[in-house]
């Protein structure tokens, strides 16, 4: 803590309730991941009767046993794959360039463009006709449905709006009288420039589309074709259904706790890999030196 | 054949006309000057120049082509910002070889463009560098690289000195202009400094409100301002100002007579304002001056100058002086005298000079 002698005593009371306050949050979003990674080491028994509080109790790993030596659980893993690459490209390949468009002064009837770009966050038309108008457009129970239906995201295309926005002028300018068009001068200025913001877009993209589980449950109906999540929630009613599983449980090696637990660690793994080789992009501070204020 | 034409060029936002019909030659390897006080049209000239703004009526022409309707990219001028918008996410070497890659200049070319451009400006030791790991100095050089390597036609530069600090600024001044003494490109630079202006120029264009109010080389405009605006303008301390009386034997101050050199008997009984500069005064009397009795009431040394605060009647005047190492003898000057060449009138109704 720099200069902490000089802090008044209001200040270091101040400090000290923000650390233990950040310290409890902490916690409280840590400790769930915790849990689960524990329940999903844990013995069927140990789980199924609430022994598990922190760490694995009967270590065992029979609960990935299961999980991984389903075809349908490597089927589905696949196409969150599917669903999460080709969507945020998808949605990046329309956002950057709507965005950029809409934050050129010269656009024809930007305000227009604008606003109803703006008027799908506040009104949506509800699922009924969304589901219908996939119906119509021959979209339901397709991959490319999924991926294309969800991909142009109106928060993003204004968040990347503003901080284009934000861009001096001078910089475009720059790029023009250096002969770029304005292709180039989005691609080779504007998106070098605004790398913070495209990754901040980026990671929505990925952990909407990765989390992505309810219009895939009501748009697809082929077990080949659906994600994890969904595929987690089939084991989840599966296992639960299934009668003759129940009534062997005390001797079971896994439990529904248990497989869910280690189907959502192996859903978690790959975003706890992408999060820090994305996070070096969040360093603020890129314009600094570009121009004087 | 002139480097930039500009004819009857008028720019409006809207309803709002903003220049107001300017003509301007620039002649090939001319450097010029746009000077004006903040406001007046200088930035919105020289962006329809770059074509960075699109010109409302009249006809722009670089090199005998009109341009009013090419793209910058194909105009062929550089320009320098103020703000130097330099690529942040480019090291020294890539700002600079932004724009011939985007031209498609072949590589191994670039490579020598850019050690030739560097070398003059001494950025080499820099080159891997990114502008927020440079002084401002170095990126105003950059920005000055990166407009040279493309060797454009013209040169615009809009205020590239203003983010600088004093020193430097006349440092780097003087590069610029050595920079054109040996590279003899086309160049519009404009300023609201007069001393950038003055010390810059081959010929310098005095902008106010829109319009141009005099064009010709630093010295014509500092002894011979066409108007009262370009007199207060250009010299600093800006020329004393009294109004007056155009008499048969030269022009009334409160009762005190002026000799004024040039033909006064058509202008007799003629309302003018009576200008002096600081600088145009002397201390001894000699052969055709007039002797303007003053009470001194401050003394300013500069080192090898001082300025002489002091009360004309009801006027507050400034004159400056060489001090010869001291001011002592300054304390008690009662009258300073002014040779009748020195001694500019203007118009009181409309400010323009008299033509004497
Ligand atoms: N985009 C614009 N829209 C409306 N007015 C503008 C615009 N740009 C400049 N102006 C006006 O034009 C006038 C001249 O501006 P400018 O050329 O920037 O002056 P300066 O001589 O200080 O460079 C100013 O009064 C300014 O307010
Ligand atoms: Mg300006």
């Amino acid at each position: 803590m720099q200069n902490w002698n000089l802090y008044s005593r209001g200040d270091k009371l101040f400090v000290r309730i923000n650390a233990v306050l950040i310290g409890l949050f902490a916690l409280s979003t840590l400790y769930p991941f915790i849990y689960i990674a524990s329940v999903s080491f844990s013995s069927a028994f140990a789980a199924r009767a609430g022994k598990v509080v922190l760490t694995p109790i009967d270590v065992t790993l029979s609960a990935y046993a299961h999980v991984l030596s389903e075809p349908q659980f490597w089927n589905s893993y696949g196409n969150t794959f599917i669903y999460t690459i080709g969507g945020t490209l998808t949605s990046l390949l329309i956002i950057i360039p709507g965005a950029y468009a809409l934050s050129r002064p010269q656009l024809i009837g930007r305000r227009f463009w604008n606003l109803m770009i703006a008027f799908t966050m506040w009104f949506h038309a509800g699922m009924i006709p969304f589901w219908l108008n996939m119906r119509d457009l021959g979209l339901l129970d397709s991959m490319i449905g999924i991926i294309i239906a969800f991909a142009c995201n109106a928060f993003n295309i204004i968040l990347l709006r503003n901080f284009f926005e934000s861009i001096p002028q001078s910089f475009e300018e720059a790029a023009r009288m250096d002969g770029a068009n304005e292709f180039q001068v989005l691609w080779k200025v504007f998106v070098p420039l605004s790398k913070p913001a495209i990754a901040t877009i980026t990671l929505f993209c990925v952990v909407a589309r990765w989390n992505g589980f309810f219009w895939a449950m009501i748009l697809l109906t082929d077990e080949g074709k659906v994600p994890l999540q969904v595929y987690l929630r089939q084991t989840i009613a599966d296992l639960s259904d299934d009668e003759e599983f129940s009534s062997t449980l005390i001797d079971a090696a896994y439990s529904v706790e248990t497989v869910t637990a280690a189907i959502i660690v192996c859903s978690i793994i790959p975003v706890l890999c992408f999060y820090p080789f994305i996070q070096k992009y969040f360093n603020k501070g890129i314009m600094l030196g570009g121009v004087k204020e | 054949m002139s480097g930039v034409l500009l004819q009857n060029i008028v720019k409006a936002y809207g309803a709002a006309q903003v220049v107001h019909g300017i003509n301007l030659t620039v002649q090939e390897k001319e450097f010029v000057v746009l000077v004006g006080p903040s406001g007046c049209g200088k930035s919105t000239t020289l962006r329809m120049i770059a074509g960075l703004e699109e010109i409302t009526e009249g006809q722009l022409s670089i090199y005998g082509k009109v341009v009013n309707r090419i793209a910058p990219k194909d105009r062929d001028v550089a320009m320098v910002f103020q703000n130097y918008a330099l690529y942040p996410h480019l090291n020294v070497a890539d700002n600079m070889a932004f724009g011939l890659r985007i031209r498609k200049m072949p590589k191994p070319e670039i490579k020598q463009q850019i050690k030739n451009v560097a070398e003059i400006l001494e950025l080499t030791d820099y080159l891997e560098r990114r502008p927020a790991d440079l002084s401002g100095g170095q990126r105003q050089r950059v920005a000055m690289g990166r407009a040279i390597v493309r060797h454009p036609k013209v040169f615009l530069f809009d205020e590239p000195l203003s983010n600088l600090d004093a020193k430097l600024r006349t440092q780097m001044r003087a590069e610029i202009r050595r920079l054109h003494n040996r590279l003899g490109v086309t160049s519009i630079y404009v300023t609201h400094d007069q001393v950038e202006a003055m010390t810059l120029a081959d010929r310098i264009v005095v902008m106010n409100d829109g319009r141009i109010e005099q064009v010709g080389t630093p010295m014509e405009l500092f002894m011979n301002p066409a108007n009262i605006f370009v007199a207060g303008f250009l010299g600093s301390p800006p020329m004393n100002q009294m109004p007056g009386t155009v008499t048969e034997k030269g022009v009334e101050i409160d009762g005190i007579i002026i000799a004024v050199s040039g033909n006064l008997s058509a202008q007799v009984g003629r309302k003018v304002i009576v200008g002096i500069r600081p600088e145009h005064v002397s201390l001894q009397k000699e052969k055709g001056t007039t002797a303007l009795p003053i009470n001194l009431d401050l003394v300013e040394p500069l080192g090898s100058e001082a300025l002489l605060h002091a009360q004309f009647g009801a006027h507050q005047l400034v004159f400056k002086t060489e001090t010869q190492g001291s001011i002592d003898h300054l304390s008690d000057v009662s009258e300073v005298y002014v040779h009748a060449s020195m001694v500019k009138l203007f118009d009181a109704e409309t400010g323009e000079a008299l033509p004497l």
